[in-house]
């Protein structure tokens, strides 16, 4: 059986995709062209990801019908911006590899740079 | 004899004069490795002192006689006669101590448990944007900022966007994510929990302050040491400006100055290396200096 976190990647990946509401009946028929899923598990891990946050519902008669909360895009920025410090004071990441610079500092390294490469070409 | 004076002036000593000499130094840039161990001995040693202090001024006819033997006899550890009952003085004389030495332990903690949560927050959202690559054995995150990070510790992850992997040739790509590894691979995450459960306790103190400067600084001077292991140093300085130059310019409101213009000329620079007299020197003071405060306490001499 694969990790919990790879099905909940899968079906937000699906929810992401398609860009409209869809039931979990619609997400378990695309998951099994590729792989045999109990509806029963979908079921459960979809709910995981609403309560998480990851999805909102609305209910059509006797069916939900789930979306994604946020587009992909604003996934990534949002963990961008986690990720290089920028909307905390402490960031889940360690460090970046490089922070932002001003043009000062751009033009520094850039300096540092070409010395290297003209001392080589002597 | 009380030692209380003498220990707070040995703390005066480690907590102020000592970081200054050591920001002034060269060789920290040079040897980043044992820079960092400094930094740990230099914050380990002013907490033993302030404990051992303190337990000073709580009991001050008591002897600090053989330092921790001393406080493991109070305890009713020591394998001596036993003492007459515990009075109100020799509890805080216990007391104290510990209190100094838990709370610096327990703020590394809670720092670490804290990022932890939000690593593991960031890291389940990571793996329902990010795509895994296993060639680069990294998580490619679709953004179009040029960045490289890594999130340390427990089922950790290495994060690259992917404007980062069109940008950068694929040598320069594994030398920023060689860099990323060595941080992992280091714990890097725990000694900066370290410097920040310090700065915690002892948040006006230039000591906990410089460290976390320094110890920031000095990790990425490790990792960059690292990645050189493999890669062309100019490869890793290309990266580096390339990275730096493909995105908008730092806000006024940004955090101060950049150290990317000290590592980019010590990468490019002459490898300098202090001698290795020098180096042993260095690495026996590591040992030596969070024992000095018992020292201190207690001069085989009295």
């Amino acid at each position: 059986m694969r990790r919990l976190g790879e099905l909940e990647a899968e079906i937000m990946d699906r929810f992401w995709t398609w860009g409209r509401p869809a039931t979990v009946r619609e997400v378990v028929d695309d998951i099994n062209q590729h792989r045999d899923l109990a509806y029963t598990t979908v079921t459960t891990v979809t709910s995981i990801l609403f309560q998480k946050g990851h999805l909102t519902r609305v209910r059509h008669g006797r069916v939900w019908h789930y979306e994604a909360a946020a587009s992909r895009e604003a996934y990534a920025a949002a963990l961008m911006e986690d990720g290089l410090g920028a909307s905390t004071d402490r960031p889940a990441a360690l460090a970046q590899f490089v922070e932002n610079l001003d043009d000062d500092e751009l033009a520094a390294l850039r300096e540092a740079l070409r010395n290297v490469g003209r001392r080589a070409a002597q | 004899m009380n030692a209380a004076p003498a220990l707070l002036g040995y703390a005066a000593l480690v907590g102020v004069a000592v970081p200054r000499l050591m920001t002034r130094s060269v060789w920290p840039h040079r040897a980043p490795g044992l820079g960092a161990a400094v930094w740990l001995a230099l914050s380990l040693s002013f907490t033993i002192a302030v404990a051992l202090a303190a337990s000073q001024l709580a009991a001050p006819t008591e002897h600090l006689h053989l330092g921790l033997l001393g406080l493991l006899h109070a305890c009713g550890l020591g394998t001596t006669a036993p003492r007459p009952d515990p009075t109100t003085v020799d509890l805080l004389a216990l007391t104290m101590p510990l209190a100094v030495v838990t709370a610096f332990v327990a703020a590394s903690l809670f720092h670490l448990a804290r990022t932890g949560l939000i690593r593991a927050r960031h890291r389940d959202r990571l793996d329902k944007v990010g795509a895994r690559c296993d060639r680069l054995r990294a998580t490619v995150l679709p953004h179009s900022t040029p960045a490289a990070y890594c999130l340390p510790g427990f089922r950790s992850r290495i994060v690259v966007s992917d404007a980062a992997v069109r940008l950068l040739t694929e040598e320069q790509l594994s030398a920023v994510l060689e860099h990323e590894r060595a941080h992992v691979a280091g714990r890097h995450h725990l000694l900066l929990a370290a410097t920040h459960g310090f700065a915690t306790v002892f948040p006006w103190l230039p000591l906990a302050r410089r460290a976390r400067e320094q110890m920031a600084v000095l990790l990425e001077m490790i990792a960059d040491d690292r990645a050189l292991r493999r890669h062309d140093r100019e490869v890793l300085a290309t990266a580096m400006y390339e990275m730096a130059a493909g995105r908008a310019p730092k806000g006024a409101f940004a955090a101060g100055g950049s150290t990317a213009l000290l590592r980019m000329k010590r990468i490019l620079g002459p490898r300098r290396t202090p001698h290795p007299a020098f180096r042993g020197s260095v690495a026996s003071a590591v040992l030596a200096v969070p024992l000095l405060p018992l020292l201190v306490a207690c001069p085989p001499g009295l």
